[in-house]
C-alpha cells in the first residue's frame, strides 16, 4: 500500500494566483460584514436625526457621505482583518501568523495594516512579477503570511480558547445580532403597544371561535344552496370532502409522474454518460426551481388557465408534489445500496432489469412513506390554496370570514370550519405517520 | 480448448488522483482450475476480478474470454459474455428486502425473456432450477424468507446460489469469506470447491488468508500494488515470498 501524500503545501503562505481566491473571498466577507454595518448606521442616522427634516423610505446620504462611507467600510475591514481572526478569515479557515508560525506581534500587525494600502496599489506588480518570492508586498514587509489554518495546525502554538465575548468574532457578532433586531424591528414596523391595546377588541371574536356554529356541517347553507354557485361547496362537509379528494388526486398524480422522473434525477442512475449528465442537471433544476414556486403561486397560474375551481387547485398541488416527490423519490435513488446492482450488471442484466429488480425494491418502502406524508402536506395546502380560486374547504373558510359585519354569526361559522380543518388534519397526520412507521 | 481466459497487460488507472490500481498484469487461466489471488489490501486484487468482466472499464490490455475479446465487445456482445461469468461478493450484495427466491432467480435476468422478467414472470423451468440450486447450497427452506432474514454464511450461499443460475462456465468471487466467522468461511469456501470439482467451473477468488488459499487453490496469485509478484503452485509460497508479498511486519494467521 503506497503511503499517504504528503501535504504538500503544508506551511507554505498562500500567495499569488491560486490563493487570492480565498484571501479576496475572506476580506468580501468582512467587508461585506462592515458594510451590511454601515447600512444599519445610515438608516438609523436616517430614522432618529437626518429623517426628522427629510425621509422618503429611503436612504439619504449627503454626497460627501459615500466616500466616508466606503472608505471606511474599507479600513474596518482591514484592520479586522490585519488585528484580529475576523468572521471572514474564519469562514475560509485562514489565519495571519508569522513566517515562523506564530501569533504576530502587535508591531508586526500594524506594519501589515499600514503596508497594506502601497500593496494594493502594487498589486499588479506583485503579482505578474517575480521579486519578493512571490509574496504580497505588506506579507513580505511585516515578515507575516496568510496560512491555512489545517496546514498549519501542527506547527502553531497551542493557545487556550478566549472566551467568546474577548474574540473579535464574538464582539461582532453580537453586534451584528443587535443592529439586525434594531433595524428590522423599524423596517418591519414591530409595534408592541398596538398588540397591547387593542386586544380588548377581539375579545369577540375569540368568543366566537370557541363557539363554532356546526350547523352547516352537513346541512347546505341556504343562502349558498340558492345562489348555487357550482365551485363554493354548499356545507362544510362537502367542501372537506372536495379537499380531501383534491389533495388525494394531486398526491397520486404527482406521484405517478414523480416516480419515473425520480430516475432521471438521480446521480446514480444517470452518471454514465454526458447525455445522462445533462438529463440529469435538467431534472434537478426542474425540481428545484418548481419545487421553490409555492402552491398558493401554481394556483393563481391555473385558476387563470383552467378558471376558478377545485380542478384549478389540483393541477397546482400536483404540479408542486410532482416537483416535491422528484426530488425526496432520487434522493432515496441515490441512497440505495449498489451491491446488488453490481451483482446484477456482473450477471448479464441489462440496464433497466437491474432498475426493476435492484432499486425498485430498494427504494419502494421509502418512497411510500414520502407518498403518505405528501399528502399529508398537500390537504394542508388544499385548505389555503381556496385563497386564489382553488375550491375546497378554504373556500368556505374565506366564504364566511367575509360575511362578517353581514350575517351576526358569521365568526361562529369560520370558527366551524376551522375546527373540522384542525381535526382532519390532526387525524391525517396521525393516521399517515403510524403507517410510515409501519413500513420502514 | 485449454486456456480459458487470457489476460494481456492489463492495466488500470483511476483518473483521481493517479491511482494505478493494476500495472501490466498478463496470466492466463486453465478450464477447471481453482485460482486464488492474494495480496494486501489495495493490492488490486478487486479491480482486477472487475476488469474481467468489466465492471470496471480497463485502462489498457486485452482479455480474452473463450477465444472472445472482452475488451473490444459491444455492450450487447458484453452482456452475452456476462452471463458465463458468475460472480459473488464480499457483501453478498443481495437485495435485502427481496426474497431470497427472487434473488437467486435474479440471476437468471441475462437469460429470460425481458419483458416477461419485466412483470417479475418467469418460467418454470427457471423456478425449478432456482429451487434445485438452493437445495445445493442447503438452504430450500429459506426461500420465501427476505434476504436479510438469513446470516451472513446463508446469505453468501444465496449469492452463490444466484452466480449458479447463470450456468456460468467461470466464477469470480471477491473475497468471498471476509465478511464471515472462520467456521462459516470454509462451509462457503467448500461450495465454491464442490462446483469446480463436480461441474468443472474454473473459479478465480480472492482471498485475504493465505491458508485458506493454500487448502482450497490449485494456483496461487499474489498482486502487491497492483503488480503480479508471485504466481504459480499454494506449496511453493515460503516464509520468504510470504514477506515478500504481504511486507516484514506480517505474521501468518491460520483459519482453521
Amino acid at each position: 500500500m503506497a503511503t499517504k501524500p504528503s501535504k504538500l503545501r503544508s506551511g507554505k503562505p498562500l500567495t499569488r494566483f491560486g490563493a487570492l481566491k480565498t484571501r479576496f473571498g475572506a476580506f468580501f466577507v468582512d467587508w461585506a460584514l462592515w458594510g451590511y454595518v454601515a447600512y444599519a448606521v445610515v438608516y438609523l442616522l436616517n430614522r432618529y436625526w437626518y429623517t426628522e427634516i427629510y425621509f422618503y423610505g429611503r436612504l439619504t446620504v449627503p454626497t460627501w457621505g459615500w466616500p466616508i462611507v466606503i472608505l471606511g467600510t474599507l479600513e474596518l475591514a482591514v484592520i479586522s482583518h490585519a488585528f484580529a481572526q475576523s468572521i471572514g478569515l474564519s469562514a475560509f479557515g485562514l489565519r495571519v501568523l508569522t513566517q515562523d508560525y506564530q501569533y504576530p506581534s502587535r508591531a508586526a500587525r500594524l506594519r501589515r495594516y499600514l503596508w497594506w494600502h502601497v500593496s494594493l496599489l502594487s498589486l499588479p506588480i506583485t503579482l505578474f512579477g517575480s521579486g519578493l518570492n512571490n509574496q504580497l508586498l505588506h506579507d513580505q514587509m511585516s515578515k507575516t503570511g496568510m496560512f491555512r489554518i489545517k496546514d498549519v495546525k501542527d506547527e502553531m502554538p497551542v493557545s487556550t480558547p478566549r472566551a467568546w465575548y474577548k474574540t473579535n468574532r464574538g464582539v461582532v457578532a453580537v453586534l451584528l445580532i443587535a443592529l439586525t433586531i434594531w433595524v428590522g424591528g423599524l423596517v418591519t414596523q414591530i409595534n408592541i403597544s398596538a398588540l397591547i391595546d387593542r386586544a380588548p377588541k377581539t375579545a369577540y371574536m375569540w368568543k366566537a371561535l370557541v363557539t363554532p356554529d356546526f350547523t352547516h356541517l352537513f346541512a347546505l347553507d341556504p343562502e349558498l344552496a340558492v345562489n348555487a354557485n357550482p365551485d363554493l361547496p354548499a356545507s362544510i362537509f362537502s367542501g372537506l370532502l372536495q379537499s380531501l379528494f383534491m389533495a388525494l388526486l394531486a398526491t397520486v398524480l404527482g406521484g405517478i409522474i414523480a416516480f419515473p422522473l425520480s430516475f432521471l434525477g438521480a446521480r446514480n442512475m444517470m452518471g454514465f454518460s454526458s447525455l445522462g449528465w445533462a438529463i440529469y442537471w435538467v431534472m434537478r433544476g426542474f425540481f428545484n426551481i418548481v419545487r421553490s414556486i409555492e402552491s398558493l403561486l401554481w394556483g393563481i397560474i391555473f385558476a387563470i388557465w383552467v378558471g376558478f375551481g377545485p380542478f384549478a387547485g389540483v393541477l397546482a398541488l400536483s404540479v408542486h408534489t410532482i416537483a416535491a416527490l422528484g426530488k425526496l423519490y432520487s434522493e432515496q435513488v441515490e441512497g440505495i445500496d449498489p451491491g446488488p446492482l453490481e451483482a446484477m450488471a456482473s450477471s448479464g442484466a441489462r440496464r433497466w432489469q437491474v432498475i426493476m429488480y435492484g432499486v425498485i425494491p430498494q427504494v419502494v418502502p421509502s418512497f411510500l412513506a414520502f407518498t403518505l406524508y405528501r399528502w399529508d402536506i398537500n390537504l394542508r395546502m388544499a385548505t389555503v390554496i381556496s385563497l386564489v380560486g382553488g375550491g375546497g374547504i378554504g373556500r368556505l373558510l374565506f366564504y364566511y370570514k367575509g360575511q362578517v359585519g353581514r350575517i351576526p354569526n358569521a365568526w361562529n361559522q369560520v370558527a366551524a370550519v376551522i375546527a373540522v380543518i384542525v381535526v382532519v388534519v390532526w387525524l391525517l397526520d396521525y393516521l399517515s405517520g403510524r403507517v410510515r412507521e409501519k413500513i420502514n | 480448448m485449454a486456456e480459458q481466459l487470457v489476460i494481456e497487460h492489463l492495466s488500470k488507472v483511476y483518473a483521481r488522483g493517479e491511482v494505478r490500481a493494476l500495472n501490466d498484469v498478463s496470466f492466463t487461466v486453465k478450464k477447471g482450475e481453482f485460482l486464488v489471488v492474494i495480496g494486501l489490501s489495495g493490492s488490486g486484487k478487486s479491480t482486477l476480478l472487475r476488469c474481467i468482466n468489466r465492471l470496471i472499464e480497463p485502462t489498457a490490455g486485452k482479455i480474452f474470454f473463450e477465444g472472445v475479446d472482452v475488451t473490444a465487445a459491444s455492450s450487447r456482445e458484453l452482456l452475452r459474455i456476462r452471463r458465463k461469468m458468475g460472480m459473488i461478493f464480499q457483501q453478498f450484495n443481495l437485495v435485502k428486502r427481496s426474497s431470497v427466491l427472487t434473488n437467486v432467480l435474479a440471476g437468471r435476468l441475462g437469460y429470460v425473456n425481458p419483458w416477461l422478467s419485466a412483470i417479475h414472470k418467469f418460467p418454470r423451468e427457471d423456478i425449478e432450477m432456482a429451487f434445485k440450486n438452493l437445495d445445493r447450497v442447503a438452504i430450500t427452506d429459506q426461500a420465501y424468507k427476505r434476504a436479510d432474514e438469513l446470516s451472513g454464511g446463508q446469505q453468501q450461499r444465496v449469492g452463490i446460489a444466484r452466480a449458479l443460475m447463470q450456468e456460468p462456465a467461470l466464477l469470480m468471487a471477491d473475497e468471498p469469506v471476509s465478511a464471515l466467522d472462520p467456521a462459516t468461511s470454509h462451509s462457503v469456501m467448500k461450495y465454491l470447491e464442490q462446483m469446480n470439482q463436480e461441474d468443472g467451473v474454473t473459479v478465480i477468488t480472492s482471498l485475504h488468508f493465505l491458508s485458506l488459499a493454500r487448502r482450497y487453490g490449485t494456483r496461487i496469485m499474489a498482486l502487491k500494488d497492483g503488480e503480479t509478484v508471485f504466481d504459480g503452485l499454494p506449496s511453493e509460497i515460503d516464509e520468504l515470498r510470504f514477506k515478500e508479498i504481504y511486507g516484514d511486519e506480517a505474521e501468518q494467521v491460520e483459519v482453521r
